[in-house]
């Protein structure tokens, strides 16, 4: 079974007006579903209105769902929906902020963002082929309600499609031409007047899968495994964050081998591969020192970080320090890269203290986003100062374990708290900070000094003991009083 | 707790701040370890009595010390404990 890669973004806007009569339903005016083609991220959007509304989405495109998102049109708030599954389909009831009346419309954009959604075709390529990927979505947009015009489009980076399906037995709904395609896009429909297409009847006559094999001009990255570890130190007002990243090129496997000499002429001719990933660009926090990378056969050097200067607290980040990474060799597709990147930022950036409950705050990034580039499993593990009692958490969306257990590092004697959380499928939107708060007494902070201090008191007592212990082959003489 | 409460307390809370200075930690931890090294010293040329009053008051002293310019001297080392 081939292997789905990539995550794309999906757009579906709904417009929705609600019935006159008794029946208190919606009917859909228009929903455009715009699909974002991307690499490892496809981005999802769909337009529709009414008070609890309920959103569609069939069983293969739910499976690739990894972030669904509502809100109405114009608006940034994020509407609350609850999920239910009902024989194939899975319905999102979502809570529209008012109540919509009679013969009134609004318009709610329904994100959501699917992660290894595309393959790579052909499978395997050269050094220098093309990189062809492909999409496999349903065609119609599935819905409770009737709907008097619908259309998908499926935009690429690149204005280059390879093929695109033809959809069959759709005359019933077909303006012109049921398909069509314009620059980077490709548009399915207009579809007008389609009853509600959540029952079985609908689905069997009418829903069949479209696929849309288009050229990708970047490399398609995947994190296969994550591990994050983020250390707090208040004796040295520091945290430092560490990541172990397993990189995978989700493009095409390379097909025959690999020269060194043609690379170097892309590299020289600037007509680099599609698929063959030489540097990467990651944005870090700002004010960082102590930059460390390495791989598994020691430092690698060929990185540049520039630092952006620390902005104060409160005031709004603008500015990531760029970190340009050269691993040791270009990923082509089907190889894997292992590294770990740290860093040590300033414990003032990060954590507050309020001096009426005693409690410090602190927000930890989720994941450093790497633009376009799915994180199959992500550890995170935050570990607190020795003695810190009183740990509590919020996540800005649910983790798949969380636990709290004990981290044990330099100068502890009992072990620090640490929190494990584990998560799946994150993307660049997943971005967010996570909320960690704790109390850390002043004589706990003080324990790791006397801590150290009674072992050297155990050392200065076997001194003592060593001292009265006489271990010359003659006694010695006492001294004449 | 609530994300958003939790969001909130964290931007109006003040920044931290550590109970030593960080940049006096280099030289705190200069000075201790020289202290503590004086001490054991002084604790090495200490009549051996019965009832160890004198090193024991010299040994907890230097211990004291030597326990706050050992974390210290890790903070400058760069491992940040």
């Amino acid at each position: 079974m081939p292997m789905k890669w990539a995550s794309v973004p999906l757009a579906l806007l709904l417009s929705v007006t609600s019935a006159l009569c008794g029946s208190s339903s919606f009917e859909n005016t228009a929903i455009v579903r715009t699909v974002e083609l991307g690499g490892a991220v496809v981005h999802v959007t769909t337009t529709t209105a009414l008070k609890t509304y309920t959103v569609a989405l069939g069983k293969a495109d739910r499976e690739k769902t990894s972030l669904v998102e509502a809100k109405v049109k114009g608006q940034d708030k994020l509407l609350s929906y609850t999920e239910r599954v009902e024989k194939d389909v899975s319905l999102f009831d979502v809570t529209l902020p008012k109540p919509l009346a009679g013969n009134k419309t609004v318009n709610i954009v329904f994100e959501n963002i699917q992660t290894h959604a595309t393959t790579p075709w052909p499978e395997t390529a050269e050094q220098r082929d093309d990189q062809g990927l492909k999409y496999t979505t349903g065609l119609f947009v599935l819905s409770p309600y009737s709907t008097l015009v619908q259309r998908t489009k499926l935009k690429a980076l690149v204005p280059r499609f390879k093929s695109y399906t033809e959809p069959k037995n759709v005359d019933a709904f077909v303006g012109d031409a049921a398909v069509t395609k314009a620059g980077a896009t490709v548009v399915y429909g207009p579809y007008k007047d389609i009853p509600a297409s959540t029952n079985a009847n609908f689905i069997e006559k009418y829903q069949q899968p479209i696929t849309v094999h288009y050229y990708h001009e970047q490399p398609v990255l995947e994190v296969r495994t994550l591990k994050r570890a983020v250390e707090i130190s208040h004796w040295g007002a520091n945290i430092n964050t560490q990541d172990d990243i397993t990189l995978y090129n989700a493009g095409p496997k390379l097909k025959g081998h690999f020269s060194r000499l043609e690379h170097q002429m892309q590299g020289y001719m600037n007509k680099p591969a599609p698929h063959i990933l030489p540097a990467l660009n990651l944005g870090l926090p700002p004010g960082i020192r102590n930059a460390y990378y390495y791989d598994t056969i020691g430092n690698v050097s060929t990185s540049k970080l520039r630092v952006a200067p620390l902005a104060p607290k409160g005031a709004q980040r603008s500015q990531f320090s760029l970190l340009e990474l050269r691993p040791r060799y270009p990923l082509l597709g089907g190889w894997n890269y292992s590294f770990t990147l740290g860093w040590d930022a300033p414990l003032e950036s990060s954590a507050a203290y309020d001096k009426k409950t005693g409690t410090y705050t602190v927000s930890v990034p989720i994941l450093t986003p790497i633009p376009g580039a799915v994180v199959t499993d992500e550890e995170l593990q935050i570990i607190l100062p020795e003695g810190a009692t009183d740990v509590n958490y919020a996540l800005p969306f649910p983790a798949l374990s969380a636990e709290i257990g004990t981290h044990v590092t330099f100068l502890d004697t009992v072990g620090r708290p640490s929190i494990t959380l584990r998560y799946k499928n994150l993307t660049v939107k997943n971005a967010q900070d996570i909320y960690v708060t704790y109390k850390v007494s002043t004589l706990a902070h003080i324990k790791k000094g006397l801590n150290v201090a009674a072992a050297v008191f155990i050392l200065f007592a076997l001194g003592g003991i060593a001292r009265r212990v006489d271990l010359s082959i003659t006694p010695r003489k006492k001294k004449v009083q | 707790m609530d994300y958003d409460a939790l969001k909130t307390l964290h931007s109006s809370a003040a920044p931290f701040t550590p109970l030593v200075p960080v940049s006096l930690l280099p030289a705190l931890a200069l000075i201790l370890l020289s202290a503590t090294f004086v001490l054991a010293f002084y604790f090495s040329t200490l009549p051996k009595n019965a009832i160890p009053l004198k090193e024991v008051a010299v040994a907890s002293t230097a211990s004291i010390l030597g326990g706050f310019g050992v974390v210290a001297l890790f903070c400058t080392a760069g491992v940040y404990v």
